[in-house]
């Protein structure tokens, strides 16, 4: 819409030839003018100027709507991920048209909670799915189709009874390889035409962080300031992709620690140091929502709702099993303690002496 | 009277006229349209617009008779109404509620309530008058995609079971019929925009949308930081682009009597070796709206801080958001955790720490 040609906006082609000569070809390059610069460039009086400014916001501008109108059933607003207390709080799922993240330690099951979301997405709207394909680009190469088919047929035994089944839904979950930053830039600006040949009704980017992680070493000058616009970028396609399509999209993210002089209040938790969702502060800030996984023990871990729109803070436990993601029976805390979502102590895995059944002596201490 | 080269005409026909030696506008309106274009070399429709637009004497749209004050007798007695919270701590600490024909800027961390508060501001400016609201209607600009229908239609309807369950008369009585979940977000206007140049264009377009529907009594941005923290080649752009949207939306809330609110997000700065979180978008930015609220924890709790306001004292005051929406901090289920956290005060931004004298609050008061 920016980038629209003023010609197209309805601007006469006097006017923009004129205006060309002076560098300004689109509706981004008018805007960004002040009137009286506007008077000078187009010759014309301080009524026109506006005249014309207001004429070509017409054509930038977004639809006014009423909320009334956008009022839809559940089904319609909401993609559900199968684990009823969680989609409780979520009142309903995830929300279609916003960014959800899934941020946690190595280990904790961000990729396995994936894979659910891409069996769920191809089921038929009778078992709560998006009857859709799924958009996955990899760029950790931990997806596995074994995995996805084994989750498949252990979580609907009915419905994945027939193998011609399960091929059709493996045949809806395209996965994209992208191993660099670039890479990933690229198939995010080609994303809307695979949205569209794969009829996608969900799109999962696991990891966001990896390979940002890998290429921009923050300590260096002007590293933070190109990561954080390289993922800005990245953000605003997938906002628009997702608000436009109507369908949600899912990151995975990973964590880092935080070097504050806090932490000296939280004795005794077994701490391994304060970690918190990598990316920074202003990573937080786009996401829609965040879903924070942490380890409880060696094999029982949580899902925490750190920041949503419409849900409170909560936090569910759950474990990984064969049919991916299954949340305990007895969901206690459904209003946990409240605390800083943006600093939230999360446990990771080198915190629990775990005896490995045949393992050769004691770990001395951890 | 004006001479001609600060008048609003264009630049070519301003050149012609200075040329022929016009000095002041009062000149140029002693002729008639013929003698003009002869002795300035204009065409006989260029002297007539000249005329015209010299006619009318105004010279920004919808600004109205520049130079007319009003007396401070004059806007005490205007007694503009101010829309509430639904926290009470929280209006009695803002004198009211958030103030009509004023700006407002919202600062926090992502999560804290910014987006939550703005929701129940817009349910709450459509609270019919005969229950103190202002029975307006509310406009959200929506740059980053956090509003979800369910949730405003959740707030609307404990708003509308809120009213109803107060004392009513028959006038009361009658404005409740009216007063229901789909009317609220019938009232509730939608504008969803991807980038900056979306937003100016809406901006720009918002006087008319203003001016078609009078009713509206509140204008929210959320957010207003997301579209420009994205990469500028040149940083000045930035900063004019924002100084001019600042002005507008000033222009736009004291002409048509709305309330305009926007939230801003917080960006790490590294000062004396740490780093901090500030508000985003720059220095000079700070100076754009008439009020600032942060909006961030501390102990354990969320606190609003006013830290900037000409007429209200810098304080602090605790809030939740609970299912219902924005409200009062007491009414959480659950009391807070003991634990101090020393790192949460981190986040507490640079100016929190001068209004020291009303943000030391007992820790005693909380949890009703």
């Amino acid at each position: 819409m920016a980038s629209k040609k003023l010609r197209r906006a309805g601007v006469s082609q006097e006017l923009c030839e004129l205006l060309n000569r002076h560098h300004v070809e689109s509706c981004k390059d008018l805007l960004s003018l002040t009137p009286l610069e506007v008077m000078r460039v187009a010759g014309l009086s301080y009524q026109n100027a506006l005249a014309l400014m207001r004429s070509v916001s017409q054509h930038c501008a977004p639809p006014v709507t009423t909320l009334l109108e956008l009022w839809k059933p559940k089904s319609e607003s909401f993609f559900s991920t199968s684990l009823p207390a969680l989609d409780d709080f979520l009142r309903g799922g995830l929300p279609l048209g916003t960014i959800t993240e899934l941020a946690g330690p190595s280990g904790c099951g961000k990729t396995q909670m994936c894979v659910m979301l891409s069996v769920l997405a191809t089921l038929p709207r009778a078992l709560g799915g998006l009857d859709a394909g799924v958009v996955y680009i990899d760029t950790e190469s931990a997806f596995s189709a074994e995995r996805l088919v084994e989750m498949a047929q252990a979580r609907f035994p009915e419905h994945f009874s027939s193998r011609e089944r399960v091929l059709q839904m493996a045949s809806r979950v395209h996965v994209f390889r992208e191993l660099t930053c670039q890479d990933v830039l690229n198939r995010l600006d080609r994303l809307e035409v695979d949205i569209i040949s794969t009829k996608a009704g969900l799109v999962i980017l696991d990891s966001v962080a990896s390979v940002v992680r890998k290429e921009f070493d923050t300590t260096l000058p002007g590293n933070l300031a190109s990561r954080s616009n390289l993922l800005t970028q990245e953000a605003s396609t997938l906002k628009y992709l997702a608000h436009q399509f109507n369908i949600p999209v899912v990151l995975t993210n990973q964590i880092t620690t935080y070097l504050g002089n806090g932490g000296g209040g939280v004795p005794g938790e077994g701490d391994s140091g304060y970690v918190i969702a990598a990316l920074g502060n202003t990573w937080s800030h786009t996401v829609n929502t965040r879903l924070i996984v942490q380890y409880v023990d060696a094999r029982q871990r949580q899902i925490v709702i750190a920041k949503s729109p419409v849900a409170p803070y909560a936090v569910l436990n759950y474990t990984i099993q064969k049919e991916g993601i299954c949340l305990d029976g007895d969901n206690q805390e459904p209003m946990g303690e409240a605390r800083d979502p943006g600093l939230q102590p999360i446990r990771v895995r080198t915190e629990f002496k775990y005896s490995l059944s045949q393992a050769v002596g004691t770990d001395g201490g951890s | 009277m004006k001479p001609v080269s600060a008048s609003p005409l264009s630049p070519s026909v301003k050149v012609k006229l200075l040329n022929a030696g016009f000095l002041t506008s009062e000149e140029l309106l002693q002729l008639k349209p013929l003698q003009l274009s002869k002795e300035g070399g204009l065409s006989l429709e260029e002297a007539l617009e000249v005329q015209q637009i010299l006619r009318e004497g105004v010279d920004l749209p919808g600004e109205g008779g520049a130079g007319l004050g009003s007396t401070a007798l004059e806007l005490l007695q205007q007694e503009e109404r101010s829309i509430v919270t639904f926290c009470s701590r929280l209006d009695a600490a803002l004198g009211g509620g958030i103030p009509v024909g004023k700006t407002t800027e919202l600062c926090g961390t992502p999560g804290m309530g910014k987006t939550q508060l703005c929701l129940q501001l817009c349910i709450d400016v459509q609270i019919p008058e005969c229950f103190g609201g202002l029975g307006g209607e509310a406009v959200f600009v929506d740059t980053e995609g956090s509003l979800v229908v369910q949730r405003v239609a959740d707030m609307a309807q404990a708003a509308v079971q809120h009213c109803c369950l107060q004392d009513q008369d028959a006038e009361q009585r009658d404005a409740l019929k009216d007063f229901t979940t789909e009317s609220l977000l019938g009232h509730l206007y939608l504008m969803r925009c991807h980038d900056y140049v979306e937003l100016l264009a809406q901006v720009q377009l918002l006087p008319d949308f203003l001016v078609k529907n009078p009713k509206v009594r509140l204008l929210v941005i959320d957010s207003l930081a997301f579209p420009f923290r994205r990469h500028f080649e040149d940083l000045s752009v930035r900063t004019r682009l924002l100084s001019g949207l600042a002005q507008q939306l000033i222009r736009m809330a004291s002409q048509h009597r709305v309330a305009v609110v926007w939230t801003n997000q917080m960006t790490s700065q590294l000062r004396g070796g740490q780093w901090e979180l500030v508000p985003a978008l720059g220095e000079s930015w700070g100076h754009s709206a008439t009020q600032r609220l942060l909006l961030h924890w501390s102990g354990g709790r969320r606190l609003a801080s006013i830290f900037k306001s000409p007429s209200q004292s810098e304080s602090s005051v605790a809030y939740s958001v609970t299912r219902e929406g924005f409200r009062d901090a007491g009414q959480l289920a659950s009391s807070p955790s003991g634990r101090e956290q020393d790192s949460s005060s981190q986040s507490e931004s640079k100016q929190d720490s001068s209004s020291q004298s009303g943000s030391k609050r007992p820790r005693t008061q909380e949890g009703q």
